[in-house]
């Protein structure tokens, strides 16, 4: 009986554990502890707890439970959790998760300053790099060092909830995010001052950033429905204005890069449901949110020009973001559902558009621009019916019809003439948007989209199914359309077509035919094996554009096998193919008409092979090991083919401007074996091992490697994460109740 | 009385109410282990919410009653491949459906391709239900998206694999307002939860970044850093040509140079390495007035 309620109690009340090891890793790479914290080669604590309690477990009617949790301790991927519910009535959580991003330990820089500072100062001695920056004296060349660059993120939890009564509750969400360190962004700096060939340093750009959320929701439920009506709120606070630095080229002077601006989110919510009959639900819900910035604007010397005649001294950001969505889901008979909803976003910028005196980068103005503040209003419509055959099959049918509009309420510009006036003053706000102007060229569009699903039970171990969709976008177009960043005054960029050429549209809103069509099968062939097999493909037109994207297509197959060895063991395998492929033509912008063109291909080929085997109960039930096997291969290709010809060929090796890209290549093999063993009724040790190693070739490093940069980039000698490291790991875990 | 209902008379409950007498058969040697079910909430039977066997299974009398030879008939309601997705949901939604997260259950993705409640969570599972564990809940959503899965294990990649983000971060499986099961209303809204500082607004927008994260960026994982759907120039110029003669063909010159390189000519700095974003570096939006080409 004792041994029997032992069992029983092994079942039915918590097991604690603490576990306490180490691990050791073989070398130091960013990228192989890019999130684990095992980025540094040598010795790591182990450390992970669990411990619940409370008088809710067991045979008793007590509603009181407990738990305590750290994981991964010694890592910088720690957490640590607690929580405390008396269920039926409250229940309070906190939470510490840490996440440390390891960017890079390759990089290297002459600057100096804190990784995660916002001041980065040259060495005295290095002086400027007068020309070319694959010449710098050897003074220059000994200031390199390497730094370290990562963000941590430290994010503090509090949950909370209090039932009132079967139909009321409230539930608080806070979090506190603390973001630290930086991550590598190109820097601008103009060499000589009054021109526009912009040099170009990389730096450490801080992420001293904080974020609170809160969500605060008061639910009601009763009989036939349900509503919640919350509060959303997100503040954001940047620790810095800005990043000050040294002009590596000229005199060493100061310069200036902006970071983001604080900002903030509130938002109202109201979420219900209300069942009509079990056959018949009406679902929806409202949101209405202001997002605001107004952060001061950065002005200083150090800025461009000194910002010339600044208008206003913040931007008093403000975007209003309105949602709603209905859903009317009904199955009058068993073998028919019918659904219809309606979903409605709006992001209207309120912001006022103001004219800005613009600076280049090396302080020569530009001329008078304004902001666009840019708004937009999704509709989409869903309908959708499926019919049950018979018991074994299914057939769906779907039409979406979504409507797009995008617009600016505001574009400043001289009241008089509007925004075709050569020199409006600086300052507004200006609201002129005239009937026949607009911000961007794609104002609007129209989706619709049918598709259809076919299930088959073919029998109880095999389920088929496949599925066909068509979409049509018709996009509404202004080549005229005055976008930002155009000149007001007469500047350097002609007011067409967002300053590209007529006929060029951004993919994401041109018009484009969509066809999908995908399948799949599982089959359990027996109580052992099961096999699953599927597919998918896509083909996009941008039948309506002459430049940008022109079509593009992408497919996938998965295959996966599962085969159960005995009750305690599996062996398992998958493997995925992916393909993806975009063409897209560009004009070339010295030609007159018949404009010259080329065309770009990209092709991405990804090819993933998974072996994964467990098995327990061995050595009388008191070993358990597992092993994973990983095989990834991603390989990248552009190509580009000139379609008119040139003086000097695209292929003399001074132009290379047609032919193909060396391939972005990463091929990743990671093996995981571990096993634990029972050495007595409370304790285990566990073993692990890992093997990985990544072989890596991409071409976006060479333009920062000494000696092979473009004249005006400084080195940064990065190189491509490659690395081959084994980890290995011993725990003892003590079990207790 | 028969011998069944004599046993139950004497019999205690062990986890839930009124279980003695599943119990009596099902007990500690069952497997799999259903009494685990007491380290679940659903085994506080304090609570008076929580369930009993019967609430999921059904009365069950004709499996309780047996006597004689022959098969023991099943319980009224099991949950195994061959019971339809809706009948397996019932009993979990008739607790679990009015509320906050489920509100969007009818006619989600998940409801029309008949996945069940228990094709995710585990109900009896040693108390650890996988999928709400950060841990392995991937591995249970990766049992049928398996291109995410194939996507996680790119050189670039939100840290899934790790445990470090779950896809209940982004989205709700039980069915949202949002695109593709998004948390948030819009796919903006959903990244900018941990990315605020991407959020604005903005005194010099960019349109693709206001709209929709994703007209650049593919959240599962990508071969090209970070998170990319393609690498600038060509990125960019898929929606823009000029200025300063962006227009000009971009081809291997691109690669920049290195040993061995055919290239022989002169890299550019807005076609290598970051290209465009050597210098348009605010490219998800800039707040200074004078950076109106997003570079300050």
């Amino acid at each position: 009986a004792q041994a029997e309620d032992d069992e029983v109690a092994a079942l039915i009340m918590p097991t604690n554990y603490i576990e306490l090891g180490a691990s050791y890793t073989s070398d130091s790479s960013a990228k192989f502890g890019e999130y684990t914290g095992l980025n540094d080669s040598g010795l790591d604590l182990i450390g992970n707890f669990n411990v619940s309690g409370g008088d809710a477990y067991g045979d008793g009617n007590g509603t009181t439970r407990w738990t305590v949790k750290g994981t991964d301790l010694g890592l910088t991927s720690r957490s640590l959790d607690a929580s405390m519910s008396n269920q039926g009535k409250w229940n309070l959580e906190i939470g510490y998760d840490e996440l440390r991003h390891n960017l890079t330990d390759g990089y290297q820089t002459p600057y100096l300053g804190k990784m995660g500072g916002n001041n980065f100062v040259l060495p005295a001695t290095f002086g400027v790099v007068g020309g070319d920056t694959n010449s710098l004296s050897l003074d220059q060349q000994e200031a390199f060092h390497t730094v370290e660059v990562g963000t941590s993120r430290k994010n503090m939890s509090f949950r909370a909830g209090y039932i009132f009564n079967p139909q009321w509750d409230v539930k608080l969400d806070f979090n506190h995010l603390d973001q630290s360190g930086a991550k590598l962004m190109a820097f601008g700096t103009d060499p000589i001052s009054g021109g526009d060939d912009e040099k170009v340093l990389v730096l450490p750009n801080p992420t001293n950033y904080q974020t609170d959320t809160v969500n605060l929701a008061l639910n009601w439920k009763g009989d036939k429905g349900h509503v919640t009506g919350a509060y959303f709120g997100s503040f954001f606070r940047d620790g810095y204005r800005s990043v000050m630095f040294q002009n590596f080229m000229i005199n060493n002077g100061g310069q200036e890069m902006t970071t983001p601006p604080s900002n903030d989110l509130h938002q109202l919510n109201l979420t219900g449901g209300y069942a009509f009959s079990p056959q018949t639900k009406l679902a929806g819900g409202l949101s209405y949110g202001r997002n605001t910035q107004n952060d001061a604007f950065v002005d200083s010397a150090l800025m461009n020009g000194g910002l010339g005649n600044l208008p206003r001294s913040s931007l008093d950001g403000l975007v209003v973001t309105t949602h709603a969505d209905l859903k009317l889901t009904n199955q009058t008979t068993k073998d028919l559902t019918l659904a219809a909803g309606i979903t409605y976003n709006e992001r209207n910028n309120k912001t006022d558009s103001v004219l800005y005196d613009f600076f280049s980068i090396s302080g020569s103005n530009r001329g008078v621009y304004s902001n666009t503040p840019l708004s937009n209003r999704k509709t989409l419509v869903e309908l959708s019916g499926d019919y049950r055959l018979d018991k074994n099959q299914h057939i769906r049918l779907d039409y979406n019809h979504e409507d797009v509009k995008r617009w600016c309420d505001k574009y400043a510009g001289n009241a008089s003439t509007g925004i075709t006036n050569a020199n409006p003053p600086l300052g507004g706000p200006y609201t002129i948007y005239g009937a026949n102007g607009n911000c961007v060229v794609a104002t609007g569009s129209k989706d619709d989209k049918l598709g259809i699903t076919y299930k088959l039970k073919a029998s109880d171990d095999v389920n088929l199914n496949a599925g066909y969709s068509y979409s049509d976008r018709r996009t509404d177009s202004d080549p005229n359309a005055i976008v930002a960043m155009i000149s007001r005054d007469g500047g350097s960029i002609a007011g067409i077509n967002g300053g590209d050429y007529i006929g060029f549209y951004p993919y994401f809103d041109a018009t484009r035919r969509q066809q999908l069509v995908k399948a799949g099968v599982n089959w359990q062939a027996n109580d052992k094996l099961s096999l699953s097999f599927g597919g998918r493909y896509t083909n996009d037109d941008y039948y309506d554009s002459t430049y940008g994207v022109q079509k593009g297509n992408s497919w996938s197959l998965n295959l996966d096998v599962t085969y159960s060895l005995n009750e305690n063991g599996s062996v398992s395998a998958y493997t995925t193919k992916q393909h993806r492929e975009r063409e897209m033509t560009n004009v070339q912008s010295s030609t007159t008409t018949p404009w010259n063109t080329w065309t770009n291909t990209l092709k991405d080929n990804d090819f993933t092979v998974g072996l994964g085997a467990k098995q327990g109960g061995l050595m009388g039930g008191k070993l358990e090991l597992s092993g994973d096997l990983t095989y990834s291969l991603g390989e990248t290709d552009y190509g580009t083919v000139l379609h008119y010809s040139t003086a000097t060929p695209c292929t003399d090796p001074t132009q290379l401007t047609c032919g193909d890209l060396p391939t972005i290549y990463n091929r990743m093999i990671e093996l995981k074996i571990s096993g634990s063993y029972q050495v007595d009724k409370s304790a285990k040790v566990i073993l692990g091992l890992i093997h990985k190693q990544l072989r890596s070739n991409d071409y976006f490093y060479n333009g920062y490697q000494y000696g092979y940069t473009p004249s005006s980039v400084l080195h940064t000698n990065q190189q491509s994460g490659s690395y081959s490291i084994n980890a290995v790991a011993a725990s003892y875990q003590y079990w207790f109740r | 009385d028969t011998p069944a209902a004599g046993a139950m008379s004497t019999a205690k409950d062990i986890v839930l109410r009124g279980d003695a007498k599943c119990t009596r058969c099902h007990d500690e040697s069952d497997e799999p282990r259903i009494l685990t079910i007491g380290l679940t909430r659903h085994g506080v039977k304090g609570d008076s919410r929580t369930p009993t066997c019967t609430s999921c299974h059904g009365d069950s009398d004709s499996h309780v009653d047996k006597t004689g030879s022959g098969d023991r008939p099943a319980p009224d309601r099991v949950f195994n491949k061959t019971t339809p997705a809706d009948s397996k949901n019932a009993p979990c939604l008739s607790c679990h459906e009015k509320s906050f997260a489920r509100t969007h259950w009818a006619g989600s993705a998940h409801q029309v391709n008949d996945v069940a409640c228990v094709s995710c969570h585990g109900i009896h599972n040693n108390g650890h239900d996988k999928v709400r564990e950060k841990r392995t809940q991937a591995e249970v959503c990766f049992t049928c998206h398996k291109e995410q899965r194939a996507d996680s294990h790119k050189i670039s990649h939100h840290p899934i694999g790790e445990g470090k983000v779950v896809c209940s971060d982004c989205h709700n499986p039980h069915g949202s307002a949002g695109p593709k099961l998004l948390k948030k209303n819009t796919v903006t809204e959903t990244c900018t939860l941990c990315h605020a500082e991407k959020r604005g607004p903005f005194l010099w927008e960019h349109q693709p970044v206001s709209e929709d994260c994703t007209n650049c960026h593919t959240p599962h994982g990508s071969n090209i850093t970070p998170l990319l759907k393609s690498r600038p120039p060509f990125l960019c110029q898929e929606c823009h040509d000029a200025p300063h003669q962006a227009g000009n063909p971009v081809g291997p010159a691109a690669a920049g140079k290195y040993p061995g390189s055919p290239f022989t000519g002169s890299p550019s700095s807005g076609r290598t390495g970051r290209a465009c974003l050597n210098c348009h570096v605010q490219i998800h939006g800039g707040n200074s007035p004078a950076g109106g080409y997003r570079q300050r």
